[in-house]
């Protein structure tokens, strides 16, 4: 039975997958990638690993897909009801590229084949008793935390996951640097209405006392930075979307703060311990439970704004000067 | 077979024909709204039949409450976003009709 839904998860997933990159418009492109993130979801419950299955609901299905959704926005200001002949434009596209086309395919393919064969290998040569996890039971009780992913994350491959924080803040450096740029010819209309603010009030509590939850719990059982970040930058999303961007709204060098203050203090403390003859991001003994929590508490809350911010930029509530003007 | 099990299964069988109606609904209905109305209403439903099939199959009051909330939530969620969808829409068509009447 259980191998029958797994084997339907499988064929499902790769299906989606398949389907939201063959889809003739974009739009259904981006809402089948919805339902592929919450197959992949599923997928990661199955095998067991919780932690990435929130993270890849949250990250990959959630928040990439509001950022898709926008991005949808811009080609189609006003949801035009069908994209002006698709599949001629495809073709001509095709035709046009058809010598080069042949000539990518072809490095296309020999990667992807070896890509494939290296990964065959690696599910093939996956030692007895898994790998590593006898080593990372045994010193679980030296890591100040009792959940073996969250000891792995933030303690015995601590760089790793400081330079996923850097990777995020990359994101949100390269959309500072392009951003800008898009002007909306209607402001927000969603913002002044009523029901949307009583919701999002309602919601901003119950959002935030979940990511706290999720945070603390990451000790114990599957959560963590990660996913928190990813409920808090709902919060801001949320607020940002019902006209009240937190994020533009607080001075600037306590946003500059905000953002940066989980991959700092993290990197000061990975180093400080450095000059007491310890390894690089380890950390003493006794109080490692109590800095992992801080760690990640603040690293939840960069991530968070950088999320927050994100979206914010690229989605910017500006009323465009010449419809404006020739209004008047 | 219990009678827990028993309650179960007809609690999900039902939840699954409330969004086996639903589906049906958002693919045959002729229009956005109505559309809409199957989508949130009977896929709701379903859903509360489903969250109280495994309230049942759990049988634990803790885990009830939590299903029960997450039920809540996204009936909150969803007939908010219905609303928002079906604003959206109407403002669309007011503005067409405006457009040809002039």
């Amino acid at each position: 039975m259980s191998v029958l839904i797994d084997g339907l998860l499988a064929i499902l997933a790769i299906y989606l997958a398949l389907q939201s990159l063959l889809a003739p418009r974009l739009i259904k492109s981006v809402f089948l990638f919805f339902a592929f993130g919450l197959a992949l979801a599923l997928a990661w419950v199955r095998l067991g690993a919780v932690d990435v299955a929130i993270t890849e609901a949250a990250i990959a299905s959630g928040f990439l897909g509001v950022l898709f959704l926008d991005a949808l926005r811009d080609f189609s200001p006003a949801f035009p009801a069908k994209q002006k002949n698709p599949e001629a434009a495809h073709n001509v596209l095709v035709k046009n590229n058809t010598k080069s086309l042949l000539l990518s395919r072809i490095p296309l393919g020999l990667g992807l084949g070896l890509f494939l064969l290296i990964a065959l290998e690696a599910v093939w040569k996956t030692p007895e008793g898994g790998g590593l996890t006898a080593a990372a039971e045994a010193f679980l009780p030296e890591s100040g935390v009792e959940h073996p992913v969250t000891a792995v994350l933030l303690n015995f491959r601590a760089y790793d996951t400081w330079l996923e924080i850097g990777v995020i803040l990359m994101g949100l450096l390269a959309i500072f640097a392009v951003g800008g740029i898009k002007v909306y010819r209607k402001p927000n209309m969603a913002a002044q209405d009523p029901m949307l603010r009583q919701v999002i009030m309602f919601f901003t509590p119950v959002l935030f006392l979940f990511g706290a939850f999720l945070l603390y719990f990451g000790k114990t059982g599957p959560g963590g930075a990660f996913q928190a970040a990813v409920l808090w930058g709902a919060i801001g999303i949320l607020l940002h979307l019902g006209g009240k961007s937190i994020i533009e709204e607080i001075p600037r060098w306590l946003r500059q703060l905000i953002l940066t203050v989980g991959i700092l203090f993290f990197l000061v403390l990975g180093f400080l311990f450095v000059a007491g003859g310890n390894a690089l991001f380890e950390y003493p003994r006794a109080y490692a439970g109590l800095l992992i929590l801080i760690i990640e508490t603040l690293a939840a809350i960069s991530i968070a704004a950088a999320l927050t911010a994100i979206f914010a930029n690229l989605n910017q509530m500006k009323e465009d000067p010449n419809e404006t003007e020739s209004i008047n | 077979m219990t009678i827990h099990e028993l309650i179960t299964v007809i609690l999900l069988v039902v939840g699954c024909f409330f969004f086996l109606a639903g589906t049906l609904g958002v693919l045959r209905f002729p229009d956005l709204f109505s559309r809409l109305h199957a989508l949130t209403k009977a896929d709701n439903l379903g859903l509360g039949f489903i969250a109280a099939g495994m309230a049942v199959y759990i049988a634990s009051p803790w885990a009830a409450l939590k299903i029960f909330f997450i039920w809540l939530f996204t009936l909150l969620a969803s007939s908010t976003s219905c609303y928002l969808i079906a604003r959206f829409q109407k403002e669309q068509e007011q503005t067409k009709n405006g457009k040809e009447g002039e």
